[in-house]
């Protein structure tokens, strides 16, 4: 089943044709509207006009998520707030968010690519979708909110959390599609179970899932203990959101809808543009977007192109499930974390350079962040009471500011390890 | 006004260890110890023979540490001792921030170490003198052997 079976399949020369025309015609916009990339075109010598073929992408500059921040908050808009009717942000590497703005276009074009998504997981206007993705600033809620209206679906707009309501709707709206991170959905999965509620009752047939990176692992857990199909979901606000690319029904790699975005794949240490199948990271250009064009995004996202024709008939290229991060943001229960951003914390609170180390731990299904923070001698109190308060205050920053709970651990001074390496400040023990 | 020195640890085993064995190998006699305990640290609280030497090891070996004044309060060793000491401050509304006893070599009176908070000391040595009669010791009374 396809939303939209012209684009969807449209042989790979056409593909390619309409990516140049369009892929110019950004070029053109962004280097007579944004001085940031006329800028780094002149910085390279290049003119619109240079870009001749879809190779000569690999002459333009990179766009990073510094950039983004460097021009906070509008600075990279190529139209006036006028024409901008939506306004989303993501986390930053430090304390401002990195923001995108949407004009009723883009809005379309998303809505669009998320019905494609949604069609490619098997729904259709006949679907309930229970989208258990947060609404709010993050792109995850409204975004697959505006795809399953432009579809026809009827969206049950619940939210991330309360996940009492959550079964009490999956069992009495009978919902057919649930969308939020796959960590939620196994969480949600042992709910039921601890409940007695055989998923078999429940009329879900299909979970779309992302947010975070999962495992073919993950994906087996989820199909068994929900009795559906899973599909892995992948998208960025920088770029547009969730809908960049989805797993149609093959379950192999993830459809990147090429006739708005072009994916490549580069070393991230030479920056040169690797050939399809070697892994390396992913670089979108967006060629459709008005609000915020991004030229040659840096994801830091480690995954391959897979060039070989899909079976499910869609000519867009697939990329593999993500692999990892070339930088150290980890995704915990959803929420993306710069260790920078807790670092702009510990400095606000203490008055030296603190010493931390985040270790994130999986707890049965829910990912848990715990830091690490070397004790100074000025804010050591002989009181308990003093020192449980500075763990508390940490605390209460973090989640106001990052939006996310963490338990917070006074150490002894250089106890933790002082090696250059961001490695040392993050310590995983998830297994995904 | 006894200064008393508090110290950070965290709270799993050897980490006491570690302390005591700084101040043994540096031949600091600790003549008293108190812990507190959190979820994850604690906070041990020592009175050592030899104040200054001590925090001077401990900070070298990165320990953090800082002085607390506090209170030494000798009371008579009977039922009720502690009891008129505590009504004492009781009724001039001190609040106790800790208390724990001291085994002394020179007296068969007991005595009592107590914390209260800086801005009632004064307040806190004056009720006690004057008010129940209790004397309170020096460092050198304190620490005699």
């Amino acid at each position: 089943m396809y939303w939209n079976k012209s684009y969807e399949c449209m042989p790979r020369e056409k593909l390619q044709e309409l990516q140049l025309e369009r892929l110019k015609r950004m070029v053109n916009r962004i280097y007579h509207d944004v001085p940031f990339y006329r800028n780094k075109f002149q910085e390279k010598g290049l003119l619109p006009e240079d870009v001749k073929s879809l190779e000569d992408l690999q002459k333009l500059p990179f766009t990073t998520k510094v950039d983004l921040r460097d021009n906070y908050p509008y600075g990279l808009f190529t139209v006036p707030l006028e024409q901008i009717v939506r306004i989303h942000a993501s986390s930053g590497t430090t304390g401002k968010p990195t923001v995108v703005g949407y004009t009723r276009n883009d809005i379309s074009m998303w809505s669009e690519l998320m019905a494609r998504c949604l069609v490619a997981a098997g729904a259709g206007p006949h679907s309930v979708i229970q989208n258990a993705y947060g609404y709010g600033l993050f792109t995850g809620g409204l975004g697959v909110h505006y795809g399953a209206e432009r579809l026809g679906a009827s969206i049950i707009p619940i939210s991330g959390g309360n996940t009492a309501k959550q079964i009490m709707i999956m069992q009495d709206f009978g919902s057919t599609v649930l969308t939020c991170t796959p960590s939620y959905a196994i969480y949600l999965a042992e709910v039921l179970a601890e409940a007695g509620i055989d998923p078999a009752s429940l009329k879900i047939q299909a979970g779309i899932f992302g947010a975070e990176p999962w495992s073919e692992n993950i994906r087996k857990d989820i199909e068994k203990k929900l009795k559906i199909k899973a599909y892995d979901i992948y998208g960025l606000s920088e770029i547009m959101g969730p809908g960049v690319a989805i797993e149609c029904e093959c379950q192999d790699g993830l459809h990147v809808w090429e006739d708005h975005f072009i994916p490549e794949i580069i070393d991230p240490v030479t920056l040169k543009v690797l050939p399809y199948g070697q892994q390396g990271e992913l670089v979108i250009t967006t060629i459709t977007k008005e609000g915020i064009p991004i030229l040659r995004y840096r994801t830091r996202d480690i995954t391959t192109i897979k060039p070989e024709p899909c079976a499910c008939g869609r000519t867009h290229l697939r990329i593999s499930r993500l692999q990892g991060r070339t930088d150290d943001m980890l995704i915990i229960r959803g929420v993306n974390v710069f260790p920078t951003q807790i670092e702009s914390v510990l400095l606000e609170i203490g008055e030296v350079e603190p010493h931390y180390q985040l270790v994130v731990r999986r707890d049965g299904s829910l990912d848990t962040l715990e830091i690490k923070v070397e004790l100074s001698e000025a804010l050591f109190s002989d009181r308990i009471s003093n020192l449980e308060n500075l763990e508390k205050r940490i605390r209460d920053r973090i989640q106001s500011t990052i939006g996310i709970s963490a338990k917070v651990a006074l150490v002894e001074p250089k106890s933790l390890p002082r090696s250059e390496g961001k490695s040392q400040r993050v310590v995983d023990l998830r297994k995904i | 006004m006894i200064r008393q020195v508090s110290i950070f640890i965290e709270n799993h085993e050897g980490r006491l260890n570690h302390i005591l064995k700084i101040l043994a190998e540096n031949k600091i006699n600790i003549r008293s110890l108190n812990i507190a305990d959190a979820t994850d640290f604690g906070i041990v609280r020592l009175i050592l023979q030899e104040t200054e030497k001590g925090i001077e090891v401990l900070k070298k070996n990165d320990i953090i540490t800082t002085v607390t004044p506090v209170l030494a309060a000798e009371i008579s060793d009977d039922p009720g001792g502690l009891s008129t000491l505590v009504d004492a401050l009781t009724q001039a509304k001190i609040n106790i921030v800790y208390a724990y006893s001291f085994l002394p070599k020179k007296t068969d009176n007991a005595i009592i170490i107590i914390r209260v908070d800086d801005e009632v000391q004064q307040k806190a040595i004056e009720t006690l003198e004057k008010v129940a009669k209790i004397n309170l010791l020096d460092r050198e009374t304190l620490l005699l052997k």
